[in-house]
Formats: C-alpha cells, structure tokens, sequence
C-alpha cells in the first residue's frame, strides 16, 4: 500500500506541473494573442485616420483649387479688389496643402504617381492663373479673357478633378483593403483566442479533476489512517492480551512445575531418611556383629558404616538446594500473580525503613547506608517496591571490597515522566561481562563468598518489568557497582501484562 | 464405648512413595487402623459411595486425600463426600502438595477438615503426619444409633 500510495504522489505531481505550464503557455499565447489583436485593431484606427486625414487634406486642396478658380474666374468677369484677394490668399493655400498630401501619401507608390501628376498639373493652372491674374490686374482684362476661354477649352481644372477624385478613390480603396488585411488577421486571432480559450478552459477541467480525484484519493488514504490508527489501539489491546496471556501461561507453567517437582522430592527425601533410619540399625547390628561374632564382618560390611551416610548425606544435600530452587521458582510464579495495588509513596520513609531494618547488620560489618535527598515519590505498589529496594540495599552490604568499608548510597531524580533511583556502592564491583547474567535466575558474579540461590536480582528484575520498568547496572569490578531502577512515575496497569 | 467400631482410613494418594512414607509414619504413630489405599480417584469414589465395606454403608472412615490425582481433581472427591447425607460428617484430611492459598481456602470451603500440605523436609512430613495420628487417635466416631 505505501507503494502505490507514493507512486500516485509522484504521477500527481507530475500531472499537476504539466498542467500547470500548459495553463500558463496557453495564457501566455492568449495574453500574447489580445495583445497583437488590439494591435491590429489599433492599426486599423489608425488607418482610418490616415485616410480621413488624406481625404481632409484633399478636401482643403479641392477647396482651394475650386476657390481659386472661382476667384479668378469672377475677377475676369467683374474685376474687383476683393476677389483678388481671395484669389491670393487661396491659390496661397494650394502649394502647402498638395506638399501636407504628398507626404501624407508618400507610403503609396501610386498615390505618389497620382500626387506628382497632380503638382505638375497645379503648378501649371496656378502658373496659368497667375499670369492671367497679373494681366487682367495690370489692365489686359480682354487679353486675359481671351486666355481663359482658350484654357476653358482645355479643361484642366477637369483634369485635377478627375484627378483629385483618383486619389480620393484610390485612398479609398487602401483603406478598405487595409481594413479587410486587418478584419482577416483580427479574426485569425480571434480563432487563436477562442482555441486557446477552450484549451485553457480544458487544461482547468483537467486540473481540476486530477485535483479531485488527487485529493479524494488523499481523503480515502487519510480515512484509511485513521480507521489502522483506531485499530492500531484494538491491535495494541489485542497484543497485551496476547503478551498477557503468554505471561500467565508461564506463571502457570511454573507453578505447575514447580508442584510437580515437588512431589518427587518428598519421595526421594523421605525415602533418604528412611534410609538412614535403616543403616542406623544396620549400624547397631554391625557393632553386635564386631563385638560378638568378628570373623562374620568383611571389610565390604563396613561400607554401611562409611559409604551409606555419605552417599545419604550427597543426596540430601542435593534434594535439598533442589528444594530451594523450586520454592525460589515458586516464589517468583507467585509473585508474578499478585494483584499490584498502587499507592503514593514517600520514598524517603519506604527507603528510610529499609536501611532502618539492616541498621543491626549493617553496623556489624561496619558499613554506612545514605540516602540522599530529596527523592522523589511515585505511585506503585509498596510490597514490590520495598522488595526490589531491600534485594538492592542488601546485595550493596554483602559484596563489599575487603578492606575498604562499605558505604551505600540512595538517589533518585525524575527524568520526563520516569523515576530512576539509583543504589550505589563501593564494593567489589561486577565483572562487565556478567552485568546481564547476574540478572538471570541462579546465576551468580565473582566470588562465592555469599550464601544465596542467586534469585534476588532475577526477582528484582521480574518485579521491575512488573510495575513497567526496568533495571541497569554500572559497574567495574572492584569499583563498586551502581543499579539503576528506572520506573514510571505512576503505575498503571494499562499496557503491562500481569 | 466397647461396641465402637474402628475407624477405617480411605487414603486417596497416587503416588505410590507418597503413600508408603504416609502409612510407615501413621504406623510409627502407633495408629493399627486399616489404611485402604486408592491409586485413582475413580476406584476411590467408587468406594467411598458403593462398596460394602465402604464408609458409606459401613461405618465410619477417615479421607486422607490427595489433590493432584490423575483422573480427578481432589476437590471434586472432597465436594462428593461433603455433598453426601451420609458421608458428610466423615473427616476429610487433605495432604498434598499445594500450598497455594486459593486451593486451600476452596478446600475448606467445601468441608474440609484438616488441609496439610506436605513438607518436602521429611522431619516435617514425619512430624505433621505423626499430629494426624493423634487426632486419630482422640476421635470418637459413635454409632448413628447410639
């Protein structure tokens, strides 16, 4: 399952960064697309007012021309000082307006052919309309009337109409085929903006749903967390039974055994003594025997009297440490199967009566017991308590360094929520290499000085385990050695088997 | 008191030795009763409530009873015996190994009378079986009828 799980993480995140750049790609060719449409756009408009310019510009011109003309044509009829005027001030207009034209129209070749044809026409008739002007001023009128009517004839004015209306058309015309360029190309991009449109709107549903799905697999992987973290607590219950269970069978096993054991033993030392009681007669009669009849009693005779006490004796001696190794079994079987009844208790009093109770002994070896304050207290059960502290305190007395007077000290300090209570002292220490086997059961360190089944630390131990701790040892042999019984602070029974 | 009829013991003990030592000790106790010994909870029942030498029609008996039998629990003789009307005012001595303070008190409990646990010592076991042959020794057991 954390396979798959992390293999629809990696799909997902790769799905989601490539739709992620093709969203942005597609919004980039869209911006990109608006922007080069609102070009066109622009451009259109500004085509448009190019050609409205030019149209102006031509209008003006048009205007001029026909003023001109007007002028002209009425001073040759009714000279009067006012028409030359206005003939001055409009065929004034003319040159400047053609020159705004052409360079209004210099991008068109053929405008460019139209408007030169067009100077050269207007230079002419202005030229023309000059001279007839400065005769008809200067009194020739029938001279330059006569001028006139030839020119009329000629129809050039005609002429710059027509042309005129060329440029009109043909500025016309541009615009419409500028305005079909760019309506073309604006709905071009149009279609590019609609397609990248429905692209995006697809890459967003692709998203979208890939989210979805993503973040419904996400839910369903959470629910399903959820559901092992609530059954990781069935399954944690269900183990302590099992480790429960497991345990009891052992206490069971042992007590079993250890009864088992013992009916045997009631016939083997039974049956010693009887024994004895027997070669005890046996005894009395080989006395008569020597004493009243010596030639019947052979050397082998006499082992009744040697051998039999001795052999009795080995096995009594053997049945008998049998007998204390079952009770000691017995004993940690029993322990195991008693109720624990936590309490608050002042370690400083518990601990107090204990180094109280071995004051005697302690003082005929002349050893010293401290406790250090403070210590602190914790909730257990007192019984298992003061027994995993007495084997301790007893254990530190009886194996001292020869010579070196012992002193015993007790500390304890909280550490988060556990207690640890250490049992220091001087004496002669634990090999390193024995420091887990001093802790199983009748196994022994160093010398065997001491008498003991070597239960004590195995039942410290068990007792530890019990109120859900546990015990380490620091030592060096002839160091002095340290154990270290770190238990919660308050027992509870949840979790630990019993 | 001359009419009294002597009183039979039922020991119900599977392990052979274990009955050995217990008849040798109760002989040594100068207790001459005859001792009917019972390998198996079974045969032992079977004489307690049927047999026609059996307490339970003939006269009165003293159990001196094993716990750890191999097709029976003690404690389901002992329930038996104390069940019965007739039976029930028979002394049951429990002698086993058992020392375990639950069983003992289900063992009186059901009526037991005396509970001995035996001492793998043999002094001890000498001695506790000695103390049972001066309780014999004392016991009346007079006729119903008497």
């Amino acid at each position: 399952m954390p396979y798959e799980f992390r293999l629809d993480e990696r799909r997902f995140n790769r799905l989601a960064l490539l739709a992620i750049l093709v969203g942005l790609g597609l919004l980039v060719v869209a911006f990109g697309t608006m922007i080069v449409s609102a070009m066109s756009n622009e451009r259109a408009t500004q085509w448009v007012r190019h050609t409205y310019q030019v149209i102006d510009e031509l209008d003006t011109l048009s205007l001029a021309i026909e003023r001109t003309e007007t002028a002209e044509r009425g001073y040759l009829l009714a000279p009067d000082p006012v028409r030359a005027n206005t003939h001055r001030r409009n065929s004034a207009l003319v040159m400047p307006s053609l020159g705004r034209l052409q360079s209004l129209t210099a991008d068109n070749p053929r405008q460019r052919q139209l408007t030169a044809e067009l100077r050269i026409k207007l230079v002419d008739q202005l030229a023309t309309i000059d001279d007839m002007m400065s005769r008809a001023e200067n009194g020739q009128l029938a001279a330059a009337r006569e001028e006139f009517a030839k020119r009329v004839k000629v129809r050039q004015i005609d002429q710059i109409r027509a042309l005129e209306s060329q440029i009109r058309a043909e500025e016309t015309r541009l615009l419409n085929d500028r305005q079909s360029v760019e309506s073309k190309r604006r709905s071009q991009f149009i279609l590019v903006f609609g397609v990248t449109g429905a692209l995006l709107l697809l890459a967003g549903l692709a998203t979208f749903a890939l989210v979805r799905r993503y973040t419904r697999d996400l839910a369903k992987a959470r629910d399903r967390l959820h559901l092992l973290n609530t059954d990781l607590e069935g399954v944690v219950s269900e183990r302590t039974a099992d480790l429960r269970r497991a345990n009891e069978e052992i206490q069971r096993f042992a007590y079993i055994v250890s009864h088992d054991l013992r009916s045997p033993l009631v016939n083997i030392l039974g049956f010693t003594s009887e024994l004895e009681e027997t070669n005890r007669s046996l005894g009395a009669l080989l006395e008569r025997a020597e004493k009243e009849a010596p030639q019947i009693v052979t050397p082998d005779s006499q082992a009744a009297r040697e051998d039999l006490p001795e052999a009795i004796g080995f096995i009594r001696a053997a049945t008998q440490k049998m007998d204390r190794l079952i009770n000691a079994i017995l004993k940690l079987s029993r322990e195991g199967r008693r109720t624990l009844a936590p309490q608050t208790l002042e370690m400083a009093e518990v601990l107090g009566d204990i180094v109280g109770s071995m004051e005697h002994r302690l003082a005929e070896i002349g050893a010293t017991a401290a406790i250090e304050q403070p210590i602190p207290d914790l909730v257990s059960d007192r019984v298992a308590i003061e027994q995993i502290f007495s084997n301790l305190i007893e254990n530190a007395s009886k194996y001292l360094q020869p010579g070196r007077p012992g002193e015993i000290i007790v500390r304890g300090y909280a550490q988060g929520d556990r207690l640890i209570y250490e049992v220091q002292d001087n004496g002669r220490g634990i090999d390193p290499k024995d420091h887990q086997r001093v802790f199983d059961l009748f196994r022994r360190s160093g010398v065997q000085d001491q008498p003991g089944e070597g239960i004590g630390l195995a039942h410290v131990r068990a007792l530890a385990y019990r109120l859900g701790g546990f015990i380490d040892l620091k030592s060096e042999l002839g160091q002095g050695a340290t154990f270290q019984v770190n238990l919660p602070a308050t027992y509870t029974d949840e979790g630990v088997p019993n | 008191m001359n009419d009294q009829r002597p009183v039979n013991i039922v020991m119900i003990e599977d392990d052979e030795g274990h009955a050995r030592l217990i008849e040798k000790n109760i002989r040594r106790a100068g207790i001459n009763n005859e001792i009917c010994h019972f390998t198996n909870g079974g045969e032992a029942l079977d004489y307690l409530l049927n047999h026609n030498n059996g307490p339970k029609l003939n006269g009165p008996a003293l159990v001196l009873l094993d716990l750890n039998l191999p097709d029976m629990s003690g404690t389901d003789i002992l329930a038996k015996v104390k069940g019965d009307e007739k039976l029930k005012r028979t002394p049951v001595v429990v002698l086993t190994t058992t020392d375990d303070k639950v069983e003992i008190q289900r063992c009186y409990d059901l009526g037991c009378n005396v509970y001995i646990t035996k001492p793998v010592n043999y002094e001890s076991f000498a001695e506790a079986i000695k103390q049972l042959g001066l309780f014999l020794s004392v016991m009346q057991v007079p006729e119903p009828e008497a």
